[in-house]
C-alpha cells in the first residue's frame, strides 16, 4: 500500500498544482475553469511539434509552448471578461466547457491522436525509501506544487497587483469606481494560470500517457482538491491533491479495489459537498 | 400538482393534436426514407430524448449537467440486463424501468450537489462522467460478451417500425415534458433558474425543485440510453464517453433544448453535420469544434440558435401585436371594503439581532403587527430594514432573538416559514420572466385558484392580464404581480420590501389606496418597508423608525413622524418628510 | 410545442435532401460496390488500412477493372460509435447495395454489424480485425492475425525463445475481450505447460499514470510483462518503469505497438520490447517480401504501418476472388466465391488467407517476431522465419 500511495505522489503533485489554478481561477476571476488542463495540454503539444517537426531546440519549444498554453488561456480569458463580465460563475464556466470539447477535438485534427514523442525534460529515479523508487518528477512535481501555492499566496497578500486582485473579486463595484483596472488584471489571471498549468504539464507529459483526452481530463481529480478548499483555499487544495493522488495509488494495488479508484475524485467531490453544505446557506445574488 | 383548475379544452386539445400528427409524420417518414437515412432517424430521436433532458436541467433550471450519457448507460444497463434475464415485460417496460433507475441514479448524485449553485453540479457529475467512462470500458454491459442482442418488441422488429416505435417514445416525453413543465414543478424550475431566494419565499423548496429537475432529466437520458440499446442490439462504452456528454451539453446550450422543438432540431444538428461533414469529406472532428465555437458563442452572445430561430419566426406576429412591455393600468375599484378593526398581533419579533462579523446589523430589535393591521418600518439608508425582513423571513440563519406568528414560534427555513403563513417580497426583480402572469401567481399562492379569482386580484393592483408572458411585463407591474401572488396565497402576514420602489411616482397614490384595503379583502396583515413617505403616511397605522440597527421610535404614525429624535435622524434626509 | 411540427418539416427537408444525393442503384453494368467500416476519426483511429485498400481497388481500375466493371470502394467513418456503425453497415448494405465489405478496420465494428451481415447475407474481409467478433463471426474473415492469437505468440517467443521466467500480463480490457485474451493465454499455456506469474486485468485502458500498475508488478517478481495495449498507454507504462528505475523489464508486446512513431517515442525500453510482427515487418526495408506493398504505399502516400498492410492485403485477397468469378458480379457470387475460394499464399504472411465456409475465422496463426531495444529508436528483425502457434 505505501508504495502504491508514494507512486501516485507524482500524480498528486500534478493534481495539486492544477488545483491551485482553478482555486486561483474561482476565487479571482469566478470561473471553474473545465478547460485548464486542456490549454495546458494543448501548448505542450505545440511545443512537441515544434521540436520534432520544425527542428527548434527542445527547451525552446517547451518555452513558446508555455508561452502558448497561457496566450490560450488569456484569450479564453479575455472573451469571458469582454462579454461576460457581469455574467453568473455558471455561464461563464460553461464557456469553458465548450473550449475543453473544442480543445480536445481541435488537438485530434491538428496533432493527430497517436501519442506525441514528448522528449522528457526529466527522468529516472531520485532516491529510494524502504525499497521504493521515488521518482525526480515526483519530487519536481510536489515541490513546484509546494511553491506554487506558497507563491500564489504571497503574491495575494504581500503585493499590490495581488491586494488590487482580492479587492475586485470581493468588491467588484466598488474595486472598478477605486480605478482598479478590472479586465487586465482578470485576462493576467488567467494568463499565470495557463503559464503555470502549461509548465506542468510540459513537465509531466512525457513520463506519463499522454493522448489528449486523458490529459484534458486531469481537470477532474483536480477539481476534486480543489473543492477540498472549497475552491477558497490554496494550501487545502495541495493537500487535496497529494491525498488524493496517494489514495488512487494506494487503490490500485488491489484488484478488487480498481474501479472504486476510478470513482475517487466522484466520492470525494460528493463527500465533500454533503459535507460542506450540511448547513443551508443562501446566496445574496440570487 | 394541481394544474389549472378549469382549464381551456385548448390547453390539453392542442398538443395533443400536435403529437398525433407528429406520430403521423413519424409514420410517413418511416415508410418513405432510405434504409439507412431511418436508421439516422433512429439515432436523431435518441438524441432528441436526451437533449430534452438536459433541456429541462439546463434550460429551465439553469444548472449544468455533464453527465447526460451516464444517465443513457444507467437505461442501457438496465435495459440489457433485463434482456439478458428474460425478464417479463418485454422491451418497453424494461425502457421505462431503465429510465426510473437512471432517475433515481440522477437523484442521489444530484442529493449533494444541489444545496448551493449549479456550478457544484458541473464539477460532481463531470466527475461521475469520467468515473463511469473508465468504469464502463472495464466492466462490460449484461449479454454483451456472449452477444445476446436486445430484443426489440415483437411488432417493431425490423429498423422502418423501430423508428416508429422511437417516434412515438419522443412524442410521450415530449408530451410529458410539455405538462411538467406547465405544471407546479416546472414553475419551480423556471423560478430557480431565476432566483433561489424568491423560490423560497414562495413557499417551494429549493431542494425538490432543483431535485425534480434533474430527475426528470436523468430519467429522460435513461430512456433515450434504453430506447440506443434497441437501436443498436448492444450497449458499448463507446456510446456513453464523457466527451460525447460535454458535446451533448453543448449542443443543449447552443440548441436552446429548452424549448422542446428546439430540443428536436439539436437533435437533428446532431445527426447531420456529421453526415454532412462525410458527405463534404471533412474529417468527423471538426463536427465537436462546430459544436464547441458555436457553444461559445451562443453563450458569450446570451442567445442560441433556438431563440434566434424564433425571433425570426415570430417577428411578423410580434409586429402586430407591438413590442412593448406592458405596465400597470389601474382602473377605478368602486366598493370600499370595509377594514375590520386591527386585533391581536399577529406577528411578534422579540430582541432580535443579526450580525455580519463585527458588524451589528440589527440589534435588540422588537415589533409586532396587529391581525388586519398595517405597520410601516421606515429608517434611513442602512438602518437594517431589509435586514430585519430577512431574518424574520428565515435568509439569515445566523439571527438571533424570537419570532412568532399566530401565538406559535416561527422558526426553520424560509420554505418552512412561507408555508406557515409568513410570505415576502423582494426588493430586487425576483419574478422568473420565462412564466406567464397566471402560470407564476399560481405557483405562488401554491393553493387552488378560480381563474376568475386570479383575474380579479390582477385587475384590483392594476396588473397586466392573466395570460401575458412575464418577460414583457415591465420591472414596476412585475412587482405588483409578485405582491398579488403573495396575497393569493393568504399568508396570515405579508412583509413587503419596497414594493413601490419600481413603479412611477403618480402611481403611488392608487397603489397606497390598494394597499390600504389589502386587510380588508385578503385578510392579510402588512408590514411595509419603503422610502416614500407619504406612501407610507397614506397606508400605515403604526410606524417603527430603524436607526442603525436599532428601534428608534415606534407607535400611532402622527406620534412617531413627530418625534424630534427620528426627526434627527432623518436630517440628511429631509426632503423625504 | 406547437414548433414541433415545423421542426420535423425541417428534419423531413434535411432528410428527403440528403436521401436524394445517397440514391443510386448498382445494377449488373455499373461500378462494383466495395465498402468498409473504420475507425477515421475520435480518440483512436485507424486510417491506413481503408487507404491501402483503396489503392489496390484504383490500381485494378487503372488495369482495366474487373470484366470489365470498375470497382467503386466507400470508407465509412464509424467515430468509434456504436450507432454510427451500424449505420454505416446499413449504408453501405442496404443504401450501396455493396456486394462485400473489404479493408475494414475499426474497434467495435465487428461485434455490432456481424449479425446484420448474417441477415444481409454479405461478406466482410477486414484488413484489420479487433474485437473477438472479428474471429468468431461466419460472415467476417480478416486478413490479419489478430490480437488474442498475437499474445499467444508474444508468450511462445518470450517463453520458448527468450526463455523468460516469471511473466506477467497486464490486460487491459476493454468491452468484452476478457474471455479471449485469457483464452489465448490458456492455449500458451496447453502448448509450454508454463503458468503466468500473476494476471492483472484491472489495467485502465486510457489511463493517466500507470506507475503503480508497475510497481505492484515489479513488487511481485515479474521479469517481464505482456501486455494488451494501445500505443499511448504502453509509452505511459513504459515510462512509469523508467521511472521507478526499473530497467531489466522485458515486454512482451502486440503488433499494436508495432511502428515507427512508437519507436521514436520510447527512449527507455527496458530489457527491450518484443512483438510478433502480424505481418511481415515493414521495417525491414530492403525485404523482398514487402516489395510490391511499399512501392503501392509510396506512389499513393500511405503511411507504412501494420494497418496499410491488413488493408493491402484484405484487398488483394478480395480482388483475386473476384477476378475468379465467371459471370455476374453480385453479392451472391461474390459471397459463394468467397465461400469457394483456394487457400492464397503471400510472402506477407505465414499462413495461408481462406476465407472458406467456416463458423469462425481465427487461423492465422504466425507472427514475425520484432525487437525494440533501449535507445535503438527503431525496430529490428529479431528472427529468420515465421514464428508458428504450434497445431494441436
Amino acid at each position: 500500500m505505501l508504495q502504491g500511495a508514494l507512486a501516485g505522489l507524482a500524480a498528486g503533485g500534478l493534481y495539486a498544482v492544477l488545483a491551485v489554478c482553478l482555486t486561483l481561477m474561482s476565487r479571482l476571476v469566478r470561473v471553474v475553469n473545465f478547460a485548464q488542463s486542456a490549454t495546458a495540454m494543448f501548448g505542450s503539444y505545440v511545443a512537441v511539434y515544434l521540436a520534432v517537426h520544425i527542428g527548434l531546440p527542445v527547451w525552446l519549444a517547451t518555452v513558446v509552448g508555455i508561452l502558448l498554453g497561457g496566450a490560450l488561456s488569456a484569450l479564453l480569458g479575455w472573451v469571458i471578461s469582454t462579454w461576460l463580465a457581469e455574467a453568473d460563475t455558471g455561464t461563464r464556466s460553461a464557456v469553458t466547457v465548450a473550449v475543453l470539447l473544442l480543445l480536445i477535438s481541435l488537438s485530434f485534427i491538428l496533432f493527430g491522436n497517436k501519442p506525441q514523442p514528448f522528449q522528457p525534460l526529466l527522468g529516472g529515479p531520485a532516491f529510494e525509501i524502504g525499497g521504493v523508487v521515488v521518482s525526480q518528477v515526483t519530487v519536481v512535481t510536489v515541490g513546484l506544487a509546494v511553491l506554487v501555492a506558497l507563491g500564489c499566496r504571497a503574491v495575494l497578500t504581500r503585493t499590490s497587483a495581488g491586494v488590487a486582485l482580492r479587492a475586485l473579486s470581493e468588491r467588484p463595484t466598488t474595486a472598478e469606481l477605486l480605478g482598479i483596472p478590472a479586465k487586465p488584471l482578470s485576462v493576467a489571471v488567467w494568463a499565470v494560470t495557463g503559464l503555470i498549468s502549461t509548465l506542468m504539464i510540459s513537465i509531466v507529459a512525457p513520463s506519463q500517457s499522454n493522448d489528449a483526452t486523458s490529459l484534458a481530463m486531469l481537470v477532474v481529480p483536480s477539481a476534486a482538491a480543489a473543492l477540498l478548499g472549497g475552491f477558497r483555499r490554496l494550501d487545502l487544495a495541495v493537500i487535496g491533491g497529494l491525498v488524493l493522488g496517494m489514495l488512487q495509488g494506494a487503490l490500485a494495488q488491489s484488484d478488487s479495489l480498481s474501479i472504486a479508484r476510478y470513482f475517487l475524485p466522484f466520492v470525494v467531490i460528493a463527500g465533500l459537498l454533503l459535507w460542506s453544505q450540511r448547513k443551508e446557506v443562501w446566496d445574496a445574488a440570487r | 400538482m394541481p394544474l389549472a383548475e378549469r382549464k381551456p379544452a385548448r390547453s390539453i386539445g392542442i398538443p395533443l393534436l400536435i403529437a398525433v400528427v407528429a406520430v403521423a409524420v413519424g409514420y410517413g417518414l418511416s415508410v418513405g426514407l432510405e434504409g439507412y437515412f431511418v436508421y439516422l432517424g433512429m439515432s436523431a430521436v435518441v438524441a432528441a430524448i436526451a437533449l430534452l433532458g438536459l433541456g429541462v436541467v439546463t434550460g429551465s433550471a439553469g444548472m449544468i449537467s455533464l453527465c447526460q450519457l451516464t444517465f443513457a448507460a444507467v437505461g442501457a444497463w438496465v435495459v440489457s440486463a433485463l434482456n439478458k434475464a428474460e425478464a417479463p415485460g418485454g422491451f418497453l417496460v424494461w425502457l421505462l424501468l431503465g429510465g426510473l433507475a437512471a432517475g433515481v441514479v440522477g437523484i442521489l448524485v444530484g442529493l449533494p450537489a444541489l444545496r448551493l449553485r449549479g456550478i457544484n453540479l458541473a464539477v460532481v457529475t463531470l466527475g461521475l462522467a469520467a468515473a463511469a467512462d473508465l468504469t464502463l470500458v472495464q466492466l462490460q454491459f449484461p449479454g454483451v460478451s456472449e452477444g445476446i442482442s436486445v430484443l426489440r418488441p415483437d411488432a417493431f422488429t425490423d429498423d422502418r417500425s423501430y423508428f416508429l416505435l422511437a417516434v412515438v417514445v419522443l412524442v410521450a416525453c415530449c408530451l410529458a415534458v410539455y405538462f411538467l413543465r406547465r405544471g407546479r414543478w416546472g414553475s419551480g424550475w423556471q423560478a430557480v433558474a431565476f432566483s433561489e431566494r424568491g423560490t423560497a419565499a414562495a413557499g417551494a423548496s429549493v431542494r425538490t425543485s432543483k431535485l425534480t429537475a434533474f430527475a426528470v432529466s436523468a430519467t429522460l437520458g435513461g430512456i433515450s440510453g434504453g430506447l440506443l440499446t434497441g437501436q443498436v442490439g448492444l450497449a458499448f462504452p463507446a456510446s456513453f464517453t464523457s466527451i460525447q456528454s460535454l458535446a451533448l451539453y453543448v449542443l443543449a446550450i447552443m440548441s436552446g433544448a429548452h424549448l422542446i422543438d428546439m430540443a428536436v432540431f439539436g437533435a437533428v444538428l446532431w445527426v447531420a453535420v456529421p453526415e454532412l461533414l462525410k458527405r463534404w469529406g471533412v474529417p468527423q472532428d471538426w463536427g465537436y469544434v462546430v459544436f464547441g465555437l458555436l457553444g461559445v458563442q451562443a453563450l458569450t452572445s446570451g442567445g442560441n440558435l433556438g431563440t434566434a430561430l424564433r425571433e425570426l419566426w415570430h417577428r411578423r406576429a410580434r409586429s402586430r401585436e407591438g413590442n412593448g412591455h406592458v405596465g400597470i393600468e389601474h382602473r377605478e375599484v368602486e366598493t370600499v371594503d370595509e377594514a375590520p378593526p386591527p386585533g391581536p398581533p399577529v406577528l411578534v419579533v422579540r430582541d432580535l439581532s443579526v450580525r455580519f462579523g463585527q458588524v451589528a446589523a440589527l440589534s435588540s430589535v422588537d415589533i409586532a403587527v396587529p391581525e388586519h393591521g398595517i405597520l410601516g418600518v421606515i429608517g434611513p439608508n442602512g438602518a437594517g430594514k431589509s435586514t430585519l425582513v430577512d431574518a424574520i423571513s428565515g435568509f439569515l440563519p445566523q439571527a438571533q432573538g424570537e419570532v412568532e406568528l399566530g401565538g406559535g414560534p416561527l422558526t426553520g427555513p424560509p420554505t418552512r416559514r412561507a408555508r406557515s403563513g409568513l410570505r415576502r417580497t423582494f426588493q430586487q426583480d425576483r419574478v422568473p420572466p420565462g412564466l406567464t402572469v397566471e402560470a407564476y401567481v399560481r405557483f405562488v399562492a401554491r393553493r387552488r385558484l378560480a381563474t376568475r379569482e386570479i383575474a380579479d386580484a390582477l385587475e384590483f393592483f392594476g396588473c397586466p392580464p392573466a395570460r401575458t408572458p412575464l418577460s414583457r411585463v415591465d420591472v414596476g407591474a412585475r412587482r405588483l404581480v409578485e405582491v398579488v401572488g403573495h396575497l393569493l396565497a393568504r399568508p396570515r402576514i405579508l412583509l413587503l420590501d419596497e414594493p413601490a420602489a419600481g413603479l412611477p411616482h403618480e402611481e403611488h397614490v392608487a397603489f397606497g389606496e390598494r394597499l390600504r384595503r389589502v386587510p380588508a379583502r385578503f385578510g392579510v396583515s402588512l408590514l411595509l418597508i419603503e422610502h416614500d413617505l407619504d406612501l407610507v403616511r397614506s397606508v400605515c397605522d403604526t410606524i417603527t423608525v430603524l436607526d442603525f440597527g436599532q428601534v428608534l421610535a415606534t407607535g400611532p404614525q402622527a406620534e412617531v413622524l413627530a418625534d424630534p429624535a427620528v426627526l434627527k435622524a432623518y436630517m440628511g434626509e429631509t426632503e423625504l418628510l | 410545442m406547437r414548433k414541433i411540427l415545423r421542426s420535423l418539416a425541417i428534419v423531413i427537408a434535411v432528410v428527403l435532401f440528403a436521401g436524394g444525393c445517397a440514391g443510386s442503384d448498382t445494377g449488373t453494368s455499373g461500378p462494383i460496390v466495395v465498402g468498409s467500416v473504420n475507425a477515421l476519426s475520435g480518440a483512436a483511429t485507424f486510417p491506413e488500412a481503408s487507404q491501402a485498400a483503396k489503392a489496390v481497388f484504383d490500381a485494378a481500375n487503372a488495369a482495366g477493372g474487373v470484366n470489365g466493371r470498375k470497382i467503386e470502394y466507400k470508407a465509412i467513418d464509424d467515430k468509434g460509435d456504436p450507432a454510427a456503425a451500424a449505420a454505416a453497415a446499413r449504408e453501405l448494405v442496404g443504401g450501396d447495395k455493396a456486394v462485400a465489405l473489404a479493408g475494414s478496420s475499426s474497434l467495435i465494428e465487428c461485434q455490432i454489424n456481424a449479425k446484420y451481415y448474417e441477415q444481409q447475407k454479405i461478406l466482410s474481409v477486414p484488413g484489420i480485425g479487433v474485437d473477438p467478433a472479428c474471429f468468431t463471426s461466419p460472415n467476417i474473415g480478416p486478413a490479419n492475425v489478430g490480437p488474442f492469437h498475437d499474445m499467444t505468440l508474444s508468450l511462445l517467443y518470450g517463453s520458448e525463445v527468450l526463455k523468460l521466467n516469471d511473466i506477467c500480463a497486464l490486460l487491459e480490457i476493454a468491452g468484452n475481450t476478457l474471455p479471449s485474451y485469457q483464452a489465448a493465454i490458456d492455449e500458451w499455456s496447453t502448448i509450454t505447460g508454463k503458468k503466468l506469474k500473476y494476471v492483472d486485468a484491472t489495467v485502465p485502458y486510457g489511463g493517466s499514470d500507470y506507475t503503480s500498475y508497475i510497481v505492484k508488478a515489479r513488487a511481485a517478481g515479474c521479469k517481464a510483462i505482456t501486455v494488451n495495449p494501445v500505443e499511448p498507454d504502453s509509452i505511459g507504462q513504459l515510462k512509469a518503469a523508467q521511472a521507478q528505475g526499473w530497467n531489466d523489464v522485458t515486454w512482451l508486446l502486440l503488433t499494436s505497438v508495432y511502428s515507427e512513431n512508437y519507436a521514436k517515442a520510447v527512449q527507455n525500453a527496458g530489457a527491450g520490447v518484443y512483438v510478433p510482427a502480424e505481418f511481415y515487418p515493414f521495417t525491414d526495408a530492403a525485404s523482398p517480401q514487402n516489395k510490391d506493398w511499399r512501392e503501392l504505399m509510396a506512389k499513393n502516400g500511405i503511411p507504412l504501418t501494420s494497418f496499410s498492410q491488413g488493408g493491402y492485403l484484405a484487398a488483394k485477397y478480395f480482388l483475386a476472388v473476384l477476378k475468379g468469378i465467371k459471370g455476374d458480379i453480385t453479392r451472391e457470387s461474390v459471397t459463394k466465391a468467397l465461400h469457394e475460394m483456394q487457400p492464397i499464399t503471400d510472402p506477407m504472411v505465414g499462413t495461408p488467407y481462406v476465407f472458406g465456409n467456416g463458423k469462425t475465422h481465427h487461423d492465422n496463426t504466425a507472427g514475425w517476431p520484432v525487437k525494440l531495444a533501449s535507445g535503438a529508436g527503431k525496430w529490428e528483425l529479431a528472427a529468420n522465419d515465421w514464428l508458428r502457434i504450434p497445431k494441436k
